[in-house]
């Protein structure tokens, strides 16, 4: 069925069972289908600016208070809509990173990370990962010191991933920051992975910045995200402009540069906030979707030859898994090759696995019911049996 | 103008975005249990008076 000339009707998420590793938390809400539906058309959220002009002061849509509740939510001062993740990053980068900057991140951090601080001129320097995957505050104040050594100064802004988003491992954000703050280093919570997904406080992290996804985690349409700040940086990074026109001597009144503006200005902003209720009630379950996740792992497990490669027991969503040993052998047999599993797999209603993937590849359960992660731990065992593979 | 026409549609549209939703929570297989297919029931059932609704105004 097509929605538009030459443009298929997407039925992905009504037709199958999706555990793609980046999709799961940005499945709309019925509410947030319904503000689609509403607020589809390009300016929709400003019928009701006034002044001062601008998309966090709008009260109707109670774009205002969502700003306010957002950042209550996680537990920071001050937050602003951006479209998308990497927007957060980028106006932080821009904020704070000169030109030949060193700029800390670490070795599982997300590219745009690294696109935000190229962006802005600065130079990444990589905390390295231990042989367990972690991102560990003992590496940090390595990494730290070591490029104090390079550069003879500190960097001005350091980036860790909460989740990262090659594990799914969670790594002590806490512990860092402490350490990145003894160097006088702000610090940026990259929160794709947890904001809107599992309980964030950001106080209590001690973070400067946490910065989450809205079409990632948070039941929102892409591009949609969330940067949050303490009073400490909010001047800052959500600098007014000063700029004035030579010629016109026109002015931009509390337009902030780092937002271009306005930022979310339709649909994303009112997806968001249509769905944030519903946010905000499904991280007090983050229990329920540890067991869903670790359930369909076991069920994995179960599988001879098969690896997890993130953190077991698990504790989020998103796992990376090896099965070089189990469904990749009958990949070197099968008429499909390395195809014959997602194609296994849709069969059974499932989709989300990249095709042609029987190494190491990745899968999210988040947000699905009892019986799906049930249909999904078994469809796997059976695709296993079906192929010959050895159930332990 | 018709309000009533307009509040019909959207509410038609909202009314049949949950039974999106419900289809999504019982995917694949969308075998309802006892409750959802209640909930389906109701739902369809406020959808055809929105329908109704939209012949009255637009076309009676």
């Amino acid at each position: 069925m097509k929605c538009a000339v030459d443009i298929e009707s997407r039925d992905v998420e009504e037709m199958y069972i999706n555990i793609d590793p980046i999709q799961a938390g940005g499945r709309l809400t019925a509410d947030a289908m319904k503000a689609a539906i509403s607020f589809g058309d390009g300016y929709s959220v400003c019928d009701n600016c006034r002044n001062p002009p601008r998309l966090d002061y709008i009260k109707n849509p109670p774009i205002a208070q969502y700003h306010a509740d957002l950042a209550a939510w996680l537990n920071m001062d001050t937050a602003r809509v951006v479209p998308g993740a990497r927007r957060g990053f980028q106006a932080v980068a821009s904020t704070y990173v000169e030109k030949g900057d060193p700029v800390i991140l670490t070795s599982l951090a997300h590219y745009t990370e690294f696109m935000a601080v190229e962006a802005a001129g600065g130079i990444p320097r990589e905390i390295p990962k231990d042989e367990l995957n972690h991102i560990t505050p003992d590496a940090a104040a390595e990494k730290i010191e070591a490029v104090i050594r390079e550069f003879s100064r500190t960097p001005p802004l350091l980036f860790v991933d909460h989740v990262d988003y090659q594990f799914g491992n969670v790594h002590d954000v806490a512990g860092i920051i402490k350490v990145a703050h003894q160097y006088d280093i702000p610090v940026l919570v990259n929160g794709a992975y947890t904001v809107g997904i599992m309980p964030v406080d950001g106080k209590a992290l001690g973070a400067d910045f946490v910065v989450g996804s809205g079409h990632k985690s948070m039941a929102a349409p892409a591009p949609s995200g969330v940067l949050a700040t303490t009073n400490e940086h909010a001047e800052r990074v959500f600098r007014t402009t000063q700029a004035k026109g030579d010629v016109t001597g026109r002015t931009f009144g509390l337009k902030e540069v780092e937002m271009m503006g306005c930022t979310l200005m339709g649909v994303t902003v009112v997806g968001m906030m249509a769905s944030f209720p519903h946010v905000r009630e499904r991280v007090q379950h983050w229990e329920t979707e540890l067991a869903h996740s670790q359930a369909v792992v076991d069920a994995l497990l179960s599988i001879k030859g098969t690896k997890v490669l993130s953190d077991y027991p698990r504790q989020h969503t998103l796992t990376r898994i090896d099965t070089r040993e189990s469904f990749d052998t009958v990949a070197q047999q099968h008429k499909k090759r390395g195809f014959f599993l997602s194609s296994d797999l849709k069969k059974r209603g499932i989709t989300g696995v990249i095709p042609g993937s029987t190494r190491v590849w990745k899968f999210n359960t988040f947000g699905l019911t009892e019986k799906q992660i049930r249909h999904v731990g078994e469809s796997f065992v059976e695709v296993a049996r079906a192929n010959g593979l050895n159930i332990v | 103008m018709s309000k009533r026409a307009v509040d019909a549609v959207f509410q038609a549209l909202f009314l049949l975005s949950d039974l999106r939703y419900l289809l999504r929570e019982t995917a694949p297989r969308h075998d309802l249990d006892e409750a959802q297919k209640a909930r389906a029931a109701t739902t369809l059932e406020k959808v055809k008076r929105q329908i109704a609704t939209l012949e009255e105004e637009l076309i009676r």
